[in-house]
C-alpha cells in the first residue's frame, strides 16, 4: 500500500513538473519572440500633419546607422563605415520589387544633383531573401539580375550585393523599397519605407546634409 | 524498498527525458527566426486518396491576404517572380503537372502604363500526382513574391502540406 502511494505520489509530482515544463517553454518562447520582435527595430507609418504623404518612423531614427561592409557588384567590399562625413542615403531594393524600379530614376537624378554637396547613395540589394547559402545557382542568378538592372538604369552609384546579411540590423527588412538616410556623423535622421516620392526622398535628403 | 526503487526509477527516467527535451526546445527558439504572417496561405485539401501509381488530378486551394496580390504563374516581365507549385523528390509522390490559372492585369497607380499579371484574393493550383502505395505526408513547396501598391515583400516558400494516401 505504502509502495503505491509513493509510486502514484512520483508519477502526479512527475506530471506536474512535465505541465510545469510545457508551460515554461511556452512562455520562454513567447518573451523570446518579444525580445526578438523588440530587436529587429521594426518602425511604423505615421500619418504625416496636413494629411501628406505617411511617415516611416523607425527606431533607428537618431541613432548611430548599423555599420556593414558588403560587396559591390566588381567584388570590391564597402563599408558605411568609409562615407563618414557625407550625407549617405542606404536605400535597400531588389529587382523583383516593381516600387523599387519606379523611384530608382528619381533617386539617380538626386544623388548626381546632391552630389557636389558631399551626399552618396549606397544601393544595397536584397534579391535572395529566401535562398539558402549554398545555392551557387539562385546567387549566380540573383547577382545577375542585379547587374543588369544597373546596366538598364545607368546607375552612377555603389550598389552592394548580399543585403539580407545585414537586413535584420536594420529592421528586417520585411518591405521594400526601405531607405535609411545617415547624416555626416554617421546617424540615421529619417528613414522611408515603401513608395513615397520624389519630393519626400529630396527633403530628407536635404535633412541628412543639413546635419 | 528495493522494489520501490525499480518503481520509481521509471518514472524518473522518463522525466529526466521530458526535462532535456524541453531544454532542448528552449535552446532551439533561441536561434528560430521570427515567423511573419504570411501572405499567402494553403486552405485545403488536407488528405486525398489517389490509386498508386496512376496520376490522379488534385486541387489546391489558396488564400492571398487581403490588400496584397502576388505574380501569376506567368508574370508579364521577366524580372518578377513567379508563384510555382513543386513536391520535393523523394516524397513518394511526384508531381507529374501543374496548372495555373490565369492572372488578373492589374495596374498600380504609381505606374499606370505597366501591366502586371497577378493573383488577389483565393485561386487555385490544378496539380496532377503520382503516388506510390501507402501513406505519404508530403510538404509541397509554393514559392511566391508578394506586393501592396506601395511596397513588395520578399519572396517567400511555404509548405503545403497534403497527407496523400496511394490505394
Amino acid at each position: 500500500m505504502r509502495r503505491n502511494t509513493l509510486v502514484l505520489g512520483a508519477t502526479l509530482l512527475i506530471l506536474a513538473i512535465f505541465a510545469w515544463a510545457g508551460w515554461a517553454n511556452w512562455e520562454y518562447r513567447r518573451q523570446e519572440a518579444e525580445r526578438l520582435l523588440s530587436g529587429t527595430s521594426q518602425g511604423e507609418l505615421v500619418p504625416a500633419p496636413g494629411g501628406g504623404t505617411p511617415q516611416y518612423v523607425s527606431p533607428l531614427n537618431g541613432k548611430p546607422a548599423p555599420a556593414f561592409e558588403l560587396k559591390d557588384l566588381s567584388g570590391n567590399k564597402v563599408s558605411l563605415e568609409s562615407y563618414r562625413g557625407k550625407a549617405v542615403l542606404v536605400n535597400f531594393w531588389a529587382t523583383w520589387c516593381g516600387p523599387c524600379r519606379v523611384e530608382t530614376p528619381w533617386i539617380i537624378e538626386l544623388r548626381n544633383k546632391y552630389a557636389a554637396r558631399g551626399f552618396e547613395v549606397l544601393g544595397v540589394d536584397t534579391e535572395g531573401d529566401d535562398l539558402e547559402k549554398n545555392d551557387k545557382a539562385g546567387w549566380a542568378k540573383a547577382t545577375a539580375a542585379a547587374g543588369k538592372f544597373v546596366a538598364e538604369e545607368k546607375i552612377s552609384y555603389p550598389v552592394l550585393l548580399d543585403g539580407d546579411s545585414i537586413s535584420r540590423d536594420y529592421g528586417g527588412l520585411d518591405d521594400l523599397p526601405i531607405s535609411f538616410f545617415v547624416d555626416r556623423k554617421g546617424v540615421v535622421v529619417a528613414a522611408q519605407v515603401g513608395l513615397t516620392s520624389e519630393s519626400d526622398i529630396e527633403s530628407k535628403i536635404q535633412k541628412a546634409l543639413a546635419n | 524498498m528495493l522494489d520501490v526503487r525499480k518503481n520509481l526509477f521509471a518514472p524518473i527516467l522518463v522525466f529526466a527525458i521530458g526535462l532535456a527535451a524541453a531544454h532542448g526546445q528552449s535552446s532551439t527558439a533561441q536561434s528560430r527566426p521570427l515567423v511573419k504572417t504570411d501572405a499567402v496561405t494553403y486552405l485545403f485539401p488536407e488528405q486525398v486518396s489517389v490509386p498508386a501509381g496512376k496520376p490522379t488530378h488534385v486541387t489546391l486551394h489558396f488564400r492571398i491576404a487581403q490588400g496584397l496580390h502576388v505574380n501569376s504563374h506567368t508574370p508579364n516581365y521577366e524580372y518578377l517572380i513567379p508563384t510555382t507549385f513543386s513536391i520535393p523528390d523523394g516524397a513518394g509522390v511526384q508531381l507529374a503537372s501543374a496548372s495555373y490559372p490565369a492572372g488578373s492585369l492589374m495596374a498600380l497607380t504609381y505606374d499606370p502604363t505597366t501591366k502586371l499579371s497577378v493573383y488577389t484574393g483565393e485561386f487555385i493550383i490544378q496539380v496532377s500526382i503520382v503516388a506510390t502505395a501507402g501513406n505519404h505526408l508530403v510538404e509541397g513547396k509554393l514559392r511566391y513574391q508578394a506586393c501592396d501598391n506601395n511596397q513588395c515583400m520578399p519572396p517567400k516558400t511555404i509548405t503545403v502540406a497534403i497527407d496523400v494516401i496511394g490505394k
